[in-house]
């Protein structure tokens, strides 16, 4: 896991200065690899071995989390790919959300209904947090305010107040819920495998704000401009979603299986990880069409968060 | 033998009444032959969702409609009274000569996989004849940790791959294989 090394550094010294940048880090669950796509040059750099059957992912700050169902692992890596920590969780550890600030990692135990709360450095558990029935999607609010989790066979998102840890409240979504983000706007967008809908959500008062019809089996969810882009599993579309109207705006054909989804810091780009196809779709959040179809490892899924800025190290 | 029957007996009581709970893990086959015959010629005999006759293991086809998204059918396996496996239609092209269709129904010791989902399609072959690509994704029969041999990955990976590849060597025996 620690060959990729060499390589990344001989690409940001020859790649002109303005792709100095971003890397789309893919989890690939069947092939058992972390695939790392360069998302300037439109091209995969490198794979590391991650054992274990690899899924859930959180990348931020210098790091990157993962977690392995297969092995139960989950692990700290480097940008470079060395291991600094890694954990067996006894239990389904599924989905994974980093809270930088507070050096917090939490993991979803899809088996034991209760979030994993572990210290981001050593990844020794600091305590759990019970939640309704195979919790899965996990995410935190921009301004560190809140932590939700998506409990699939609840139909229900669990809040907490993230800085507390105290649990706030419980709000019924449509059925069978899995992935989950917060917009820029504070507003909980949740996708529902099983009604193909998103509930839009105001955590603070619990409020459902709009429910919003997309393509079959929504999975994952991310947020460019003043849009939100959600993957369609069954459908091989993304459903593009209008921040202000709360509808959606139109679809975006791409791979077979679209799981997960992220954007680069910059948001100019939106990357969805094509689980059948193997390969990685990048859109033009503006324009709206598929810049590139990249080649990735097999049975890519990418849970979480999974683009890492570059260059300002 | 007995031994390990009672114990996956056991294990299935633990599993929760919910159908919709799956293992870590998705699986994927795809499994491809090429065929003598044109796609129309191919795609005639297994283009009709109603009809899968062509699968040497399918005794009998039952459903409604046709090949409208949503329609239905009930396979019986192997004889009069076999096991059934229920399945619903979710894309159907003919100008793409291809149907998607999820299994709703159906008992692990049939098939040992759940919340499956499958494509086949019927493409043009450089050179002549057809190719023929049946692809499934699926997650193993055992939804909890730990599962029993006979309800693992490998062991969904194995069933899935079977059904597949008795469906595609009888239509390679009716259509003759390609030529180079």
């Amino acid at each position: 896991m620690r060959r990729a090394h060499k390589v990344v550094v001989v690409l940001a010294i020859l790649l002109p200065a303005p792709a100095a940048g971003d890397i789309a880090y893919i989890t690939c669950q069947n092939g058992e690899e972390l695939s790392l796509i360069d998302l300037a040059s439109a091209r995969e750099i490198d794979r590391w071995h991650l054992p274990g059957k690899p899924a859930g992912i959180a990348a931020g700050g210098d790091a990157l989390f993962t977690v392995s169902p297969g092995s139960k692992m989950v692990r700290r890596l480097s940008r470079g790919g060395g291991v600094f920590a890694e954990v067996t969780l006894e239990g389904g550890p599924t989905g994974v959300a980093l809270d930088a600030a507070r050096g917090r990692l939490f993991v979803s135990d899809w088996y034991n209904a209760r979030l994993w709360v572990l210290d981001s450095d050593t990844l020794a558990t600091v305590m759990e947090l019970p939640t309704g029935p195979s919790p899965a999607g996990i995410a935190l609010s921009e301004d560190g305010r809140f932590l939700a989790s998506a409990e699939k066979d609840a139909d229900q998102v669990s809040v907490f107040d993230a800085a507390s840890l105290e649990p706030l409240r419980r709000i019924t979504v449509g059925t069978r819920p899995f992935g989950l983000r917060f917009a820029p706007t504070g507003l909980l967008f949740v996708g529902n495998v099983g009604s193909n809908d998103v509930s839009v959500l105001d955590v603070a008062t619990g409020k459902t704000r709009a429910t919003i019809p997309v393509g079959e089996r929504p999975y994952g969810v991310a947020f460019a401009g003043a849009r939100a882009f959600v993957t369609d599993q069954y459908a091989n579309t993304v459903s593009v979603i209008d921040l202000e109207t709360l509808t959606r705006e139109t679809t975006i054909d791409v791979g077979e299986y679209p799981e997960g989804i992220d954007v680069t810091p910059d948001g100019q780009s939106v990357v969805v990880a094509n689980w059948f196809d193997n390969t990685v779709s990048v859109i033009d959040p503006n324009g709206l069409t598929v810049l590139n179809t990249i080649e990735t490892c097999d049975g890519p899924r990418a849970f979480g968060r999974f683009v890492l800025g570059g260059g300002h190290q | 033998m007995k031994r390990r029957t009672f114990l996956a007996a056991a294990g299935l009581a633990l599993i929760p009444a919910t159908s919709w709970a799956h293992g870590p893990t998705r699986q994927k086959v795809t499994l491809t032959t090429e065929v003598a015959a044109s796609p129309e010629e191919v795609w005639e005999m297994i283009g009709n969702f109603q009809d899968m006759s062509w699968h040497p293991a399918v005794f009998a086809t039952n459903g409604e409609g046709s090949n409208e998204i949503d329609a239905t059918r009930i396979l019986t396996l192997g004889q009069e009274g076999g096991p059934t496996i229920t399945e619903i239609l979710y894309k159907y092209s003919a100008e793409k000569m291809s149907y998607s269709y999820r299994i709703t129904e159906v008992a692990v010791e049939v098939l040992p996989v759940t919340n499956y989902s499958s494509h086949l399609t019927v493409k043009t072959r450089d050179g002549g004849g057809s190719i023929i690509e049946w692809r499934g994704a699926f997650y193993r029969g055992y939804p909890n940790n730990d599962p029993p041999e006979e309800l693992n990955d490998e062991a969904a990976i194995a069933a899935v791959t079977a059904v597949y590849q008795a469906g595609l060597e009888a239509l390679a025996e009716r259509f003759g294989a390609a030529g180079s």
